[in-house]
């Protein structure tokens, strides 16, 4: 329970090294950069020759330049429009339903914009399918639109032409190339467009005298699971996942809340199960090698190595088999048999109810999970295999014929497009060879990348809120995607070239009318379902036309003893590495954006770099450093991994992390920001698939580089120090049969008058003004919550958060509103106060339990930092807002130090306009700065901010009401990290409103409020977590 | 047909403001009915001079026909077209075959009519280039904008006369002490400098001095201070702008609504400058200013491409570039439909008497001391809206009776001088 388990962050603070020390007593690193503010970039203030006299001076001249200055009234423009749209009103956002789909994420969303630019992605709400959820990688996306790097014209060779000429000049070479016997290829991104598929077929029609096909590439691939399907129910396709009702969830290796087909929908299907309030919660063992985000959310996780997934997979099967009646298949022992039995247990209590999922891309093996999956008879309850998911569809075996077709010169014109091949395939396939080989090699692309470098065509491609589409994600689902701005730059997108290679007039937008028309059922009306749609964002029928069919005839069901003999078998290597994707970055599509490298990874708490993972008892033997710092820097090793050597990367101690085992992630080693800065190392190239599936690699050794590498880990930063009171998490069995008193007492104090609950003490002589009107209030479901960062990117786009960069995340000066705190914990009891240390039990670190908090303003009532300011900067609302006003600030930072949630954030630096951000900071050119939310001030150098609880979502809500003549709805406003929560663990609303729901979650009996001892009163309450685990082992 | 009427019926309506401007046109008193006939009749579409609206200008149409025909035509154009009169044809064809619908007129309102526009015409023929009398009007207030620098130069002229008389005053002095010493037979005295006579009287009045001093200090620190609180505030601020648009004449000689161009003042945290396809809806029709004539209209039609005898617009459209007039920094914020719908507050309490300004200007200081006092005393209107019914119902009774001391709730007891209502 809360009180006799230790919370530490990071190694740092479960040693209570100096390192930690240092971080935990100062907020500020004692660095201040006074140097760099006042004196130039090379020229600083000590090695400048600047004498006091001619300061003052300059001061005087100064001041006195400021104040004529400010009599000369200043000009500024105000341009109207010339004809004004009746749909725009300036000062009043619009918002459009579209979709977001780059090949790796597929979510439905609602675009904010204000003035005709687009500001804010939130999920569709309306969406049956996607329900609202968004992940960190899709609101971050609207940064991308702005960005000055992207191709802003077609290109033929160096040469800048228009499209009329590009497409005519392709066509050619597309004649001549089937004139002279050559292959036309096209090579994209899974697409489940019914639109861009019919007219893919029109475009291999047109051409249909040569050899045109279309060849779908996932950079990384799920074509392990799709034969599998094929083979077991002769549909090459993904089932639908339904997690809503699963009361039984078992993973080997699948990090389905992050990477995996439909991971967003997934994740807010979790979410639900995970409520304890309705009678029950789902129980979820996760066996995986690597620290994933949804290891760190599982009630049961153990450590194995990646090449024993399958045999787990295996044994896990043949315990089931055993009791349903199954055959047999032969399996080789795993130590871990006795977890693989409580697993088949629970899974076999929830017969229709339960889920096995695994993330090998590698056919025998899902094979096999399918075959658990039919045995406990889930087909139909959790997994819809009739209404399949068509978001991946690439196959290795068809990507490989078309690379030594490449290389076989057979291959005239290659189209890629929304790809990039040359950075994202393994090395021995050696495409960027093959790719020399074709002649015209045309590559459709948003910016300038490795692929585009090797093409003689650059098609500038639009950004996705630029562009009219269609899709298909899951059998009976239909989606408009509409444009939310008109073209920044002279873009186009594949089906306009597609249309004028076929020779079809009209635009794309028409041509999606046109086929919808087709498809629509005449009673319907074209018109109404062309409206409906595209306000609804979705199309849900049964009874259209497939558009996107998949299911072709096939033997069905496996061979299970034909797969079994094919299981990858264990490897008996000293070191295997995994290859996974982080949650900011993915599979690297959006690695430029800076808002993701900045998002602290919600396991390791890294920012802006990959690196080499490794147990922490490893590194220790391997006398690599646990411990990082602002003054303690990651070592470094080379490591060679299938032959492929990378010298001088970092390696990190990762709790959880298997023995014998390392990981990397995949997506780095591109460029960011104005400078083409290189971020982390690019691993792709070192995949193969010889002997093993793609997913890691059992041919790994390495040596230490001996160097040092300075790494931004956010782990130890704002530490709530020395304080215990600020998770609470229980079982469930206390839960369901426990009162409140058991798993949530309430906090007692020693008064004259005995022990008085906490909330009955205070010191302050309230107001009575005070809570009359409103009472803002926030409550965050701690068993929702799976870490995954959404919230944050969210809250840098409404809030105009600046990017900091790596060397001030290094400093602890990030600028993030809402962060969050990731506790590890372990099972063991905590020693007596005077020894914290576990050092003489077993190692804690090697399979930790982890709690995600995230961690705001807590908007007290009674705020420490209101009473210390010495220029009323931060004040109080009569509404219970902690209120921050910028130009009162002087920025004396004591209302930070005077937090005791460390929640306060400063400006050391003009983020807007200091020559050293402007690499990577969006409001520093004119078209990054169409990202900013116009309503909420750009703070400059010097003051402090922190979390309004957006408080311009908050008054334009009010005002809403009050113009509408009635009282604010429950759920009407909601705040930027509420909205984007995929799970819906923040709840946002008024504490007054006594059917509010966030009234009646702060009056539950999960309810707490962190730190709640020391009186602060505050307005963010959390639910207790309650972990789905046998009574006092919270293990 | 039906639909050409409703459209010929819509024009009108949509340009009743068109009417009003002819207020300014020279009147007779003969002919007093003729123009307010013409005005409520025939102004939407037609001209009283010869240059064309959607009809063409009445000027010479006595000339052009008899007054027999025009009868007809004016009452019943549609049927005179229908049965081919010739002449009505070739109307009906020349104007794109829109018809005129019959209006509602007797004879002797249609003489009255062509007669008021015959004599109109034959007047400005008599007068040609005399400006229009809407121009006189501003000649005062042009003039009143020096009130203060003539204050100033008067001041200094008396200044200067003062400094005169001291002189002569001294060399009075100096030639009476010469003739005086002249008659005693003492020394010639020298006439000593002002500086050192200046010098000589400081020294024998040391207190008179020192209060003096004191005065003047206290005058310059309190000219300082308000100097200095006076930075960045514009209370004034009049700036020259691309089209000389005269409010005065909009909205106080028209009677237009604020609302009308200002559209989004009531729905919006801006009240919007119009678009020019605002200033369309009147002046596509509306070619020519009391004041300035067509020069500043054609400002318009140049940035929108809009040739006004074709009425039709081209391709080369150039955004107008107003000059802001109220810059409220970026730090606070401020939305003008909490204020007129829900504060239910006149355009005029902080722009002032707009409707009197030939151009736009600051009349309120816009600082925050201003902002606030107003908060504090302004009624917060919460009759019939259900929002302030719940919050209303929500103030404990004790708060009630308190706030309800003065009779009111004002904004700020409920919270709106509160940092974070505009700070964020």
């Amino acid at each position: 329970m809360s009180n006799n388990k230790k919370y530490w962050k990071g190694i740092e603070e479960l040693n209570d090294s100096p390192v930690f020390q240092e971080v935990k007593h100062k907020e500020f690193s004692e660095y201040i950069p006074v140097e760099e503010f006042l004196g130039e970039e090379e020229n600083t203030l000590e090695s400048s020759n600047t004498t006091r006299r001619d300061f003052l001076k300059y001061l005087g001249f100064g001041v006195t330049a400021a104040s004529l200055a400010a009599c000369e009234a200043p000009v500024v423009k105000a341009i109207p429009y010339l004809v004004k749209s009746d749909k725009v009103k300036p000062g009043v956002p619009n918002y459009y339903a579209t979709a977001f789909s780059d090949g790796h994420d597929y979510v439905e969303i609602v675009v904010k914009n204000r003035e005709g630019r687009p500001i804010k992605i939130d999920g569709n709400k309306k969406s049956p399918f996607t329900r609202g959820a968004i992940n960190a990688r899709v609101n971050s996306s609207v940064l991308e639109l702005y960005d000055g790097k992207r191709l802003k014209a077609p290109q033929i060779g160096d040469k800048i032409v228009n499209w009329g000429q590009f497409n005519s000049t392709l066509r050619k070479q597309i004649e001549n190339a089937i004139s002279s016997g050559k292959k036309v290829r096209l090579m994209t991104a899974s697409i489940y467009s019914p639109s861009t598929l019919r007219l893919i077929d029109k475009f291999k029609e047109e051409f249909a005298e040569g050899d045109v096909q279309h060849v779908t590439y996932d950079a990384i691939s799920y074509s392990g699971m799709l034969e599998a399907n094929k083979a077991s129910f002769g549909i090459l396709a993904l089932p639908n996942y339904d997690l809503t009702k699963t009361k039984s969830i078992v993973s080997i290796g699948a990090d389905f809340l992050n990477s995996f087909p439909n991971s967003i929908a997934l994740t807010s299907q979790y979410g639900e199960s995970r409520r304890p309030t309705k009678g029950w919660m789902s129980k979820h063992f996760q066996f995986e090698s690597s620290f994933s985000l949804t290891g760190t959310n599982a009630d049961v996780r153990v450590p194995v190595k990646p090449s024993e997934h399958a045999a787990i997979v295996a044994s896990l099967y043949n315990q089931i088999a055993a009791k349903t009646g199954g055959q047999k298949i032969s399996a080789v022992a795993t130590e871990y048999e006795e977890r693989i039995k409580q697993a088949a247990d629970h899974l076999l209590k929830n017969k229709g109810e339960s889920i096995v999922l695994c993330g090998l891309n590698d056919a025998s093996t899902q094979i096999i999970v399918n075959e658990i999956n039919n045995l406990l008879g889930n087909y139909g309850n959790t997994l819809d295999i009739e209404n399949p998911l068509y978001l991946n569809k690439g196959i290795d075996a068809e990507v490989n014929q078309l690379i030594s077709d490449m290389k076989a010169g057979k291959v005239g014109v290659l189209i890629t497009s929304g790809i990039n091949p040359v950075y994202n395939m393994p090395s021995e396939k050696g495409f960027k060879e093959a790719m020399a080989k074709v002649k015209t090699t045309v590559a459709f692309s948003l910016r300038p990348n490795e692929t585009t470098a090797e093409s003689t065509f650059l098609a500038a491609t639009h950004h996705y809120l630029e562009a009219w589409n269609d899709y298909n994600p899951v059998k009976g689902h239909y989606v408009l995607a509409q444009p939310t701005i008109r073209p920044l730059f002279d873009t186009n997108q594949l089906e306009d070239t597609l249309m004028a290679l076929t020779k079809q007039s009209g635009s794309y937008h028409d041509y999606i009318k046109e086929n919808w028309k087709s498809l629509i059922a005449k009673e319907i009306g074209f018109e109404d379902f062309w409206i409906n749609t595209l306000h609804e964002g979705y199309y849900a029928a049964a009874t259209i036309k497939e558009a996107t069919d998949n299911q072709e005839e096939g033997s069905v069901g496996a061979d299970i003893n034909a797969a079994a003999s094919k299981l990858p078998k264990p490897a008996s290597v000293e070191w295997e590495i995994e290859f996974y994707q982080k949650v900011g970055i993915g599979n690297g599509n959006h690695a430029y954006n800076p808002w993701l490298q900045e998002l602290p990874d919600p396991v390791s708490k890294m920012t802006w770099d990959n690196y080499i993972a490794m147990n922490p008892s490893d590194a220790r033997e391997n006398g690599f450093a646990t411990e990082y710092g602002e003054q303690k820097d990651a070592d470094t090793i080379n490591i060679t991994i299938n032959g492929t050597t990378f010298k001088g990367v970092p390696v990190i101690a990762q709790p959880g992390q298997a023995r014998g085992t390392l990981s990397v992630a995949v997506g780095y080693g591109q460029v960011i920001g104005k400078k083409d800065e290189v971020i982390g190392f690019n691993v792709y190239p070192a995949i193969s698939t010889k002997n093993n599936p793609s997913n890691y690699s059992t041919e790994v050794s390495f040596e230490s580089a001996g160097k040092s590498y300075p790494v931004a880990t956010t782990q130890t930063h704002h530490t709530i120090m020395g304080r215990d009171s600020i998770v609470k998490e229980t079982d469930w069995s206390t839960y369901a049969n426990g009162s409140k008193e058991d798993y949530n007492p309430a906090h007692e104090l020693h008064t004259h008058a005995g022990l008085r609950n906490v909330k009955d003490v205070t010191i302050w002589n309230r107001d009575i003004r005070d809570r009359a009107g409103h009472l803002w209030g926030m409550s965050i479901d701690l068993n929702a919550c799976i870490g995954c960062g959404a919230c944050v990117t969210s809250c840098n786009s409404e809030n105009n958060i600046p990017v900091v960069g790596k060397d001030e995340v290094r400093r602890s000066r990030e600028m993030h509103w809402i962060r969050i705190d990731r506790y590890f914990s372990s099972a063991e009891e905590q020693l007596p106060k005077s020894d914290r240390s576990y050092r003489k039990l077993e190692v804690p670190e090697d399979n930790p339990m982890v709690v995600h908090q995230p961690m705001m303003c807590q908007h007290c009532n009674d705020a420490p930092c209101e009473t210390v300011c010495p220029v009323a900067a931060t004040t109080h609302s009569n509404e219970g807002l902690n209120q921050m006003t910028y130009n009162r600030c002087i920025g004396t930072r004591y209302c930070a130090n005077n937090c005791p949630y460390k929640v306060r954030r400063f400006n050391w630096f003009s983020y807007k306009n200091l020559e050293k951000f402007a690499d990577l900071n969006p409001s520093q050119d004119d078209l990054g700065r169409m990202v900013l939310n116009p309503d909420v001030t750009v703070r400059s150098r010097g003051v402090m901010e922190k979390c309004s609880m957006c408080v311009q979502r908050i008054q334009d809500g009010k005002l809403t009401a009050k113009k509408e003549g009635r009282m604010v709805l429950d759920g009407e406003i909601e705040t930027a990290c509420a909205s984007a929560c995929p799970t819906n663990a923040i709840t946002f609303g008024d504490l007054n409103d006594t059917e509010s729901k966030v009234h009646k979650e702060s009056i539950s009996d999960r309810s707490f409020r962190v730190i709640e001892e020391i009186g602060t009163d505050a307005n963010v309450y959390y639910q207790v977590k309650v972990r789905n685990i046998e009574k006092n082992n919270l293990a | 047909m039906n639909v050409i009427y409703t459209r010929l019926r819509a024009f009108s309506l949509g340009l009743f403001s068109f009417l009003l401007i002819f207020g300014t046109n020279p009147s007779n008193a003969y002919s007093q009915d003729g123009e307010k006939l013409f005005k409520s009749y025939c102004a939407a579409c037609h001209s009283s001079g010869s240059n064309q609206l959607v009809g063409p200008g009445l000027a010479g149409a006595t000339d052009r026909h008899d007054m027999e025909w025009l009868y007809e035509w004016v009452k019943d154009s549609p049927s005179m077209i229908e049965s081919g009169e010739p002449k009505a044809v070739e109307i009906f064809e020349k104007f794109n075959k829109l018809l005129m619908p019959p209006q509602p007129v007797d004879n002797d309102e249609i003489d009255a009519i062509f007669a008021w526009v015959d004599e109109i015409n034959a007047a400005s023929a008599e007068g040609d280039g005399v400006a229009s009398s809407g121009a006189s009007s501003t000649v005062d207030e042009a003039e009143e904008a020096d009130d203060s620098s003539q204050t100033t130069y008067i001041i200094l002229a008396v200044v200067l006369a003062l400094l005169v008389l001291v002189s002569i005053l001294r060399t009075v002095q100096h030639s009476l002490k010469l003739v005086d010493a002249k008659r005693k037979g003492e020394e010639l005295p020298e006439q000593e400098s002002m500086w050192t006579a200046l010098k000589t009287w400081i020294k024998g009045n040391k207190t008179i001095v020192a209060l003096i001093a004191m005065v003047i200090l206290v005058l310059v620190l309190k000219v300082g201070w308000d100097a200095a609180l006076n930075i960045g505030v514009y209370t004034e601020y009049e700036p020259e702008q691309p089209i000389k648009f005269s409010h005065k004449l909009h909205a106080g000689e028209n009677g237009i609504d604020c609302n009308y161009c200002h559209n989004t003042a009531r729905n919006s945290q801006t009240a919007g400058i119009p678009s020019a396809s605002t200033c369309m809806n009147c002046h596509t029709y509306i070619t020519e200013g009391p004041e300035y004539g067509e020069e500043e209209i054609a400002k318009i039609y140049a940035a929108l491409d809009f040739d006004p005898v074709t009425k039709t617009y081209g391709s080369n459209q150039k955004p107008i570039k107003w000059v802001k007039v109220h810059n409220l920094p970026d730090l606070s914020y401020f939305n003008h439909s909490q204020h007129v719908t829900v504060g239910k507050i006149a355009c005029q309490e902080c722009h002032g008497p707009v409707e009197t300004f030939t151009v736009g200007k600051q009349h309120s200081s816009l600082t925050m001391g201003w902002c606030v006092d107003c908060h504090r005393e302004t009624k917060v209107q919460m009759e019939n809206n259900g929002y302030y019914d719940e919050i209303h119902k929500r103030l404990p009774e004790k708060l009630r009776e308190e706030f309800m001391k003065d009779g009111k709730i004002t904004v700020s007891e409920l919270g709106g001088i509160e940092c974070a209502k505009c700070h964020y």
